[in-house]
């Protein structure tokens, strides 16, 4: 099956440190984010995965290759690095007919992967008159055209309107569910949370976590029990007799930390205090990720501190 | 590598160059300006070398040559472009001598055309004096008409490659092709003679006094082409893209 390696990759543009010693396993099968702020080294590693830059040491390696080595790469690998590469003056069937002349994919997978992305309704205009949607959308045609085992996707969402973001979820979820290894860098955290089963963080050209995207919450943000009540004393009396942490909130709700629904319920029932509302607050990727980040802010501020005289 | 590289990457890059409109209406403008600047010439008349009055306007064509070769290769510098290419055709070798043989063939294509039109104007501008030029004399000039173009083209792809930039190539060439051999004139005996074009354009003379002869110039102006893609190859092999 074709995973992808990286293996102790590290790429210095000049003394900046881009990607550091980064190691980790893409397998096949399901969708993987692949996140980190801006400048964290994700496009990067994308560049060095795809032998467009050279790595100053590491390996990068796909189903055991290097992409160089490839004589048909789009048939094994697609990608959207940037969504305007393609030529304004050129259609954007013709921009898929170049690149499937180059790797002798027949002219019919182009028509499939416009009829796929939804452009076949401007396949002969040029790509000039495109929204930034469609732009994004041939290049994620453009990923799909040599029907590839391993599918790369910086930031695929961009522009793209709702239709195109819900389309863009069922397309991972998908090319994951045929065996495929899909890898989608992103900083957008809800999105991320909606198509991804795993993830790999990278923060400062490091790789902060790699983990399954639940475990990656849970680790983190603790779930906790939301609940409103007209009779407050009754409540916290009831939680405090249990040894809960509730939190009133100046809205009237209240928050009970490290709880669950199902513990919390039979709880405030059996005490006969009366509910508006019991829900679970499950931890969002946006707050894990918040989690994980200050922590490596604060580790880098620390580090700073150290340097100084 | 049993799988060929080369042959479907020369594919893609001539259907990047045909389907353009402004690198085929490059190509176009080759013999127009060609035999519109030749025709204008012969009219003047008076002309002592009755070939090179003829391809005289070969120094105006070779401007869309090299606005072809420039406008090819800069293409591939737009946003994250040459990213896309050398993903689908990761051995910079083989993409690079596929995107010039892309721009050389269609470009000797079109110069045999000119100088065929060249020649053909040219006899009927200056009339029966164009007998003064031997055939042999005739054949040659056609020939090397499209040889010096496509090295024109060339040499053009190979500085657009190094500066990265179709903008930096032509602020270099045109000035230089136009003004340095202008103003240089017909000075011979000195070293203007071995630049490219002045040299390349021997070729397209009946007689000649300097130091190299028709194959000879072109042979030098070929040096310049040949040093130029080197140049552009060692950039895209050595580069991150």
């Amino acid at each position: 099956m074709t995973s992808i390696d990286v293996h102790d990759l590290t790429k210095e543009y000049g003394p900046r440190r881009a990607v550091d010693r980064i190691t980790f396993r893409v397998p096949p099968g399901r969708v993987t984010g692949f996140l980190g702020p801006n400048g964290a080294g994700k496009s990067t590693t994308l560049r060095l995965l795809l032998g467009l830059d050279r790595p100053t040491s590491g390996t990068a390696t796909l189903a055991g290759r290097p992409y160089v080595s490839l004589a048909r790469p789009l048939r094994h690998v697609g990608a959207l690095l940037d969504a305007q590469a393609a030529h304004s003056s050129r259609t954007g069937r013709d921009h898929l007919l170049v690149l499937a002349a180059s790797n002798r994919i027949p002219v019919r997978r182009v028509d499939e992967v416009l009829e796929e992305t939804g452009l076949t309704p401007a396949a002969r205009r040029r790509v000039r008159t495109y929204s930034l949607g469609m732009r994004q959308r041939l290049g994620i045609a453009a990923a799909l055209l040599g029907d590839p085992g391993v599918v790369l996707l910086d930031e695929p969402a961009n522009g793209l309107d709702p239709e195109g973001i819900v389309w863009i979820r069922g397309l991972l979820r998908r090319l994951a569910a045929e065996g495929r290894t899909v890898l989608v860098s992103s900083h957008l955290m809800n999105e991320t949370a909606s198509f991804a089963d795993h993830l790999v963080v990278l923060g400062r050209g490091r790789v902060l976590a790699d983990t399954a995207l639940r475990d990656f919450i849970d680790a983190r943000v603790h779930p906790g029990v939301r609940i409103r009540t007209t009779d407050p004393a009754a409540l916290e009396n009831a939680l405090t007799r249990q040894g809960h942490d509730a939190v009133r909130h100046p809205d009237g709700h209240w928050t009970v930390r490290h709880a669950r629904v199902d513990d919390i319920g039979p709880l405030v029932s059996a005490a006969g205090v009366p509910l508006l509302e019991l829900s679970a607050e499950e931890g969002t990727l946006e707050q894990a990720y918040l989690a994980l980040t200050a922590v490596d802010a604060e580790f880098a501020a620390r580090q700073h501190e150290e340097v100084r005289p | 590598m049993t799988r060929l590289t080369f042959p479907p990457a020369l594919h893609a890059e001539w259907i990047k160059i045909r389907t353009l409109r402004p690198q085929i209406g490059a190509l176009a403008a080759v013999p127009l300006a060609t035999v519109a600047f030749s025709a204008l010439a012969g009219l003047g008349a008076g002309d002592d070398d009755i070939l090179f009055s003829a391809f005289f306007g070969v120094n105006f064509g070779q401007i869309a040559a090299i606005a072809f070769g420039t406008t090819a290769v800069s293409a591939e510098f737009h946003t994250g472009a040459l990213r896309l290419s050398l993903a689908a055709v990761p051995r910079r070798g083989s993409w690079f001598a596929a995107k010039l043989t892309a721009i050389g063939l269609p470009v000797l294509a079109v110069g045999l055309v000119t100088g065929l039109t060249a020649l053909a104007a040219g006899a009927m501008t200056v009339g029966p004096q164009a007998r003064d030029a031997t055939p042999a004399e005739w054949v040659r000039g056609t020939a090397g008409c499209a040889v010096y173009l496509t090295l024109m083209a060339l040499l053009a792809a190979g500085l657009t490659t190094v500066l990265r930039s179709g903008v930096g190539a032509l602020s270099i060439l045109v000035p230089f092709l136009l003004l340095v051999s202008f103003v240089l004139g017909d000075v011979n005996g000195n070293a203007a003679d071995f630049l490219p074009d002045r040299a390349g354009q021997v070729v397209l003379h009946s007689s000649w006094d300097g130091t190299l002869g028709p194959w000879t110039g072109l042979a030098v102006s070929a040096l310049w082409t040949a040093a130029a893609v080197a140049a552009g190859l060692w950039r895209v092999r050595v580069r991150d893209a």
